[in-house]
C-alpha cells in the first residue's frame, strides 16, 4: 500500500518537475500580464561596482515620485548576459535591466522581448532631455526601445605630475603635437600610452581609424567595407609603427590601468569618461592629479573632430507585470533632476545636457560635444557585430603583443565578417 | 524473499519480524527522492544539451535543427582545432609531469626520518584553489614579472621573455604552474601506496642485494601499480576539463593560442551566444572523458586482475 502511494506521489512530482522544465522558450508572443503597480523596482545590471550610485538614485526616485529602485548587480558581464537571456524563458520578467546597444539589443528586439519606448523618446527629445543624436542607437524599424543609462565620451586622461616633470606645459591640439608630447614623456623614462591585450585591445585601432577616416569606420561597422581594405591596413601599419617606437605600456601587464596612471608608469590613457570614477576611487583628484584632453584627429584635414562615444541602455522586458510603474520610473530617470543625482553619484557626466555636472572638466565637455565641432562615433565594441568583434579582439590582442604583418589577422577578421553578413541577408 | 539456505532459528525469527521486512521493501522508496533530484539536475539537462548540440540556438529564439553542423565546425574551425590540440597537450603534460614528480618525491622521502616534513612544501600548494594558482603564477610570468625580474637580477638571459605571450609556450608554462600545485597530492597518494606494500619481500630483496634504482624498478614500481592507476586516471579526467588556471592567466589568449576545449565551450556559449556550438563541445568533452576513463580503467584493472 505504502508502495503504491509513494510511487503515485513520485510520479506526480516527476510529471510536475518535467512540465516545469519543459517550458520551452519559443519566441511565442508574450502574454500581456495584468499590470500591477508596485512601489519599488528591481534593477538588474552588470555594473556591480556602481552599487552605491544605484542605491543613491533609488533613494532619490523614492523621494521624488514614490517609486524606489533596488539594484541587483553582477560584476561578470558574461554571467550577467547569460542570466538575462535565460530570464526571458521564465515567468520572472526583469522590470529594469542594463544591456548593450547594437547587435545585442537588436537580438532582443527581433524576438519582441523588450518594451517599446517610442512615446517616451518623442517627449524626452522635445523636452531637451535626450539629445537627438542618441536616438539612432535605440531605433529599430523606426521605433525606439529602452532609454539611455549613461553616456561616455572617449578622451585622453593624463597624469599631471608626469607632464610637469617632462616639461609639457599645454595639452596637444594636433596629432603631431600628441606625438611630440609622447616623445617628451618617453625621454623621462615613462611609457607614453596605455595599451592592453585583453578586451580593450580595440581602443587604439578605433582611435586611429576614426581619426583618420570616419566614413570608412562607419562602413566597416555595417559590412560595407572590408577589414582587408587598404585604409584599414594603413591604420594597422600606423599602429605597428607606434608600438615599435616604444610608445605603449606592456600589453600583458596585470596591473589595472587606473593604478598604472596613478603610479606614473604610464602618462596617458585613452578611456571613456566613466574612467574618472575609477581614478576618483584611487583618491586621485580631477584637475590636480589628473586631467583629460580631447584626442586630436590623425588626419588634420577632417572637418569635424571624431569623438568616440558609448551609451548603454536601460531596458524593460516586454511582458513585465509592472509596465506602468516602469514607465513612471523611466520618465523620471531622463529628467535633469534624476540625471544630476546619477552623474554626480559616480563623478561622471550624463546623456542629459541639462544635468548639472560637478566636475568642471566633464561639465565643459558635456556642453561642448553637443556643438557642431564634433562627429559622434559609436564605440567600435557596440558598432561591430559580436562574432566579428570577438574575432577582432583576438587578432588585436595578438597584434599588440607581437606586431607583425597585419594582413593575415585582418583576413581572419574579414572571414568572420563575411560569414556574419552573409547570414544577415 | 524465501531462501533455501538453512539458518539458525534465531535468525529466521529476526527476519520475519514485520517492521524489518517492510523496511527492506521500503528502502528503495527512500532512495527515490535522491534519484529524482539527480535525474532532474543531471540527466534532464544532459538530454537537453544533447538535443541543443544538434541545433542552431542563440538562447532567445527556439532552437533550429541543424544536424551535425556544430560537430563539423568543431573539427574544421582552426580555433577549435587549436583548442583540441592544446587540450591534448594538457593531457600529456598532466599525465607525465605531476605524476613523475609526485612519484619521485614519494620514493625519495619514504622511510626517511624527516619524510613528512620533506613532503610538506610539496603538499602545501594543493590547499590553494586553481584560480589562486592562476593569479600567483600570472604575476610570476607576466612580462617583467617576478621571474623576469629574477632572471634580470642574476644577469641571466630571458629576462624579457613574454612567457604567456605566444603558443604553445604559454600552455607549457601553465602546465608547469599546475604541476607545482598537483605534484604534492600525487606524492601523498604514492606514499599511501608505498605504505601498503608488505615489508617482508622488500627485506628479502634487500638481502639479495637489490637497492636504489633496482629495488624501485623491480619491486616498488610493480607493486605501486594500483595507486598509479588511480593517479593517472585522475590526471586524465582533470586535464581534459582544464579551465580555471587558463581563464585566469590568459583567458585563452593572446588570440586563441592557449584556449582549451573547456574554454571554447564557455566562450561559444556565454560570449558568442552560440549555445548549439557550446553544447556540441560540452558533449564531445563529456564523451571523451567518459570513454578515456572507461578504457583506461578497464585496461589497467583487467591487466591487474590477470597478474594478481
Amino acid at each position: 500500500m505504502i508502495h503504491r502511494k509513494a510511487l503515485t506521489a513520485l510520479a506526480v512530482a516527476g510529471a510536475l518537475a518535467l512540465s516545469a522544465c519543459g517550458g520551452g522558450g519559443g519566441a511565442a508572443a508574450p502574454k500581456k500580464g495584468e499590470d500591477k503597480p508596485v512601489d519599488s523596482l528591481k534593477f538588474y545590471n552588470d555594473k556591480g561596482g556602481w552599487k552605491d550610485a544605484f542605491t543613491q538614485v533609488g533613494a532619490a526616485s523614492k523621494k521624488d515620485i514614490g517609486v524606489g529602485m533596488e539594484p541587483v548587480g553582477y560584476s561578470d558581464s558574461n554571467t550577467y548576459t547569460a542570466f538575462i537571456r535565460s530570464s526571458f524563458r521564465t515567468k520572472e520578467k526583469a522590470d529594469l535591466f542594463t544591456w548593450h546597444t547594437g547587435k545585442e539589443l537588436q537580438d532582443l528586439v527581433d524576438q519582441k522581448l523588450v518594451a517599446e519606448t517610442t512615446d517616451q523618446w518623442t517627449k524626452a527629445v522635445a523636452d531637451g532631455n535626450i539629445p537627438e543624436q542618441l536616438k539612432q542607437y535605440f531605433t529599430f524599424d523606426g521605433k525606439q526601445y529602452c532609454v539611455p543609462l549613461n553616456a561616455g565620451y572617449w578622451v585622453m586622461y593624463y597624469n599631471k605630475a608626469v607632464f610637469k616633470k617632462a616639461g609639457i606645459t599645454e595639452t596637444p591640439k594636433t596629432w603631431a603635437d600628441l606625438l611630440k608630447v609622447a616623445d617628451k614623456v618617453k625621454a623621462i623614462g615613462v611609457k607614453p600610452f596605455y595599451q592592453t591585450n585583453i578586451l580593450f585591445s580595440f581602443v587604439w585601432f578605433e582611435t586611429l581609424l576614426a581619426g583618420k577616416d570616419p566614413d570608412l569606420y562607419d562602413a566597416l561597422a555595417t559590412g560595407k567595407a572590408k577589414y582587408t581594405d587598404q585604409g584599414v591596413v594603413d591604420v594597422m601599419n600606423e599602429w605597428k609603427k607606434m608600438i615599435d617606437a616604444g610608445y605603449f605600456s606592456d600589453p600583458g601587464s596585470k596591473t589595472e590601468p587606473q593604478a598604472q596612471l596613478k603610479n606614473g608608469d604610464v602618462a596617458m590613457e585613452n578611456f571613456g569618461t566613466w574612467f574618472s570614477g575609477n581614478l576618483n576611487t584611487l583618491k586621485m583628484k580631477a584637475g590636480t592629479d589628473y586631467d583629460f584632453f580631447i584626442i586630436p584627429n590623425v588626419n588634420p584635414a577632417l572637418p569635424k573632430t571624431s569623438m568616440i562615444f558609448e551609451t548603454g541602455p536601460v531596458c524593460s522586458a516586454a511582458a513585465s507585470d509592472h509596465a506602468s510603474t516602469v514607465k513612471k520610473w523611466t520618465d523620471w530617470w531622463v529628467t535633469p533632476q534624476a540625471q544630476t543625482a546619477w552623474a554626480n553619484s559616480r563623478g561622471d557626466l550624463s546623456f542629459n545636457p541639462k544635468a548639472e555636472i560637478k566636475d568642471p572638466g566633464l561639465a565643459a565637455l558635456n556642453k561642448d560635444v553637443g556643438g557642431d565641432g564634433y562627429r559622434l562615433i559609436n564605440r567600435w565594441f557596440e558598432a561591430t557585430p559580436v562574432p566579428v568583434a570577438n574575432k577582432a579582439l583576438e587578432v588585436f590582442g595578438a597584434f599588440v603583443t607581437k606586431p607583425g604583418d597585419p594582413m593575415p589577422g585582418l583576413q581572419k577578421i574579414q572571414a568572420e565578417a563575411d560569414a556574419y553578413w552573409a547570414k544577415q541577408k | 524473499m524465501t531462501s533455501t539456505i538453512e539458518r539458525s532459528p534465531v535468525k529466521v525469527r529476526a527476519r520475519s519480524q514485520r517492521p524489518d521486512r517492510t523496511g527492506a521493501r521500503a528502502a528503495p522508496l527512500f532512495g527515490l527522492p535522491a534519484v529524482a533530484v539527480v535525474a532532474l539536475l543531471l540527466y534532464l539537462p544532459f538530454l537537453w544539451t544533447t538535443y541543443v548540440s544538434f541545433t542552431s540556438y542563440d538562447g532567445l529564439a527556439s532552437p533550429v535543427w541543424s544536424g551535425l553542423a556544430n560537430y563539423k565546425a568543431m573539427f574544421s574551425d582552426p580555433d577549435l582545432v587549436g583548442a583540441l590540440v592544446n587540450t591534448l597537450l594538457w593531457v600529456v603534460g598532466m599525465v607525465t609531469l605531476p605524476v613523475a614528480l609526485g612519484l619521485l618525491v614519494a620514493v625519495l622521502t619514504y622511510g626517511h626520518k624527516w619524510g613528512t616534513w620533506l613532503r610538506l612544501p610539496f603538499l602545501l600548494p594543493y590547499a590553494i584553489s586553481g584560480v589562486a594558482v592562476g593569479v600567483i603564477w600570472g604575476f610570476v610570468l607576466q612580462p617583467d614579472g617576478a621571474l623576469g625580474q629574477a632572471l634580470g637580477f642574476f644577469g641571466l638571459p630571458g629576462a624579457h621573455t613574454g612567457w604567456l605571450q605566444a603558443g604553445p609556450g604559454n600552455t607549457i608554462m601553465m602546465i608547469i604552474a599546475v604541476t607545482w600545485q598537483a605534484a604534492g597530492v600525487n606524492a601523498l597518494l604514492f606514499v599511501v601506496g608505498l605504505q601498503s606494500i608488505p615489508s617482508e619481500p622488500l627485506e628479502a630483496a634487500r638481502l639479495d642485494g637489490a637497492d636504489g634504482f633496482k629495488l624501485f624498478r623491480f619491486h616498488l614500481w610493480p607493486q605501486l601499480r594500483p595507486i598509479t592507476t588511480v593517479v593517472v586516471g585522475l590526471s586524465i579526467v582533470g586535464s581534459l576539463k582544464t579551465f580555471d588556471v587558463v581563464w585566469v592567466m590568459t583567458q585563452g589568449g593572446p588570440g586563441t593560442s592557449s584556449e582549451t576545449l573547456a574554454l571554447s565551450m564557455y566562450k561559444e556559449t556565454f560570449v558568442l551566444n552560440d549555445y548549439g556550438q557550446g553544447a556540441a563541445i560540452a558533449l564531445f568533452l563529456s564523451l571523451v572523458t567518459f570513454a578515456a576513463s572507461i578504457l583506461y580503467l578497464r585496461y589497467q584493472l583487467g591487466d591487474a586482475r590477470e597478474q594478481g
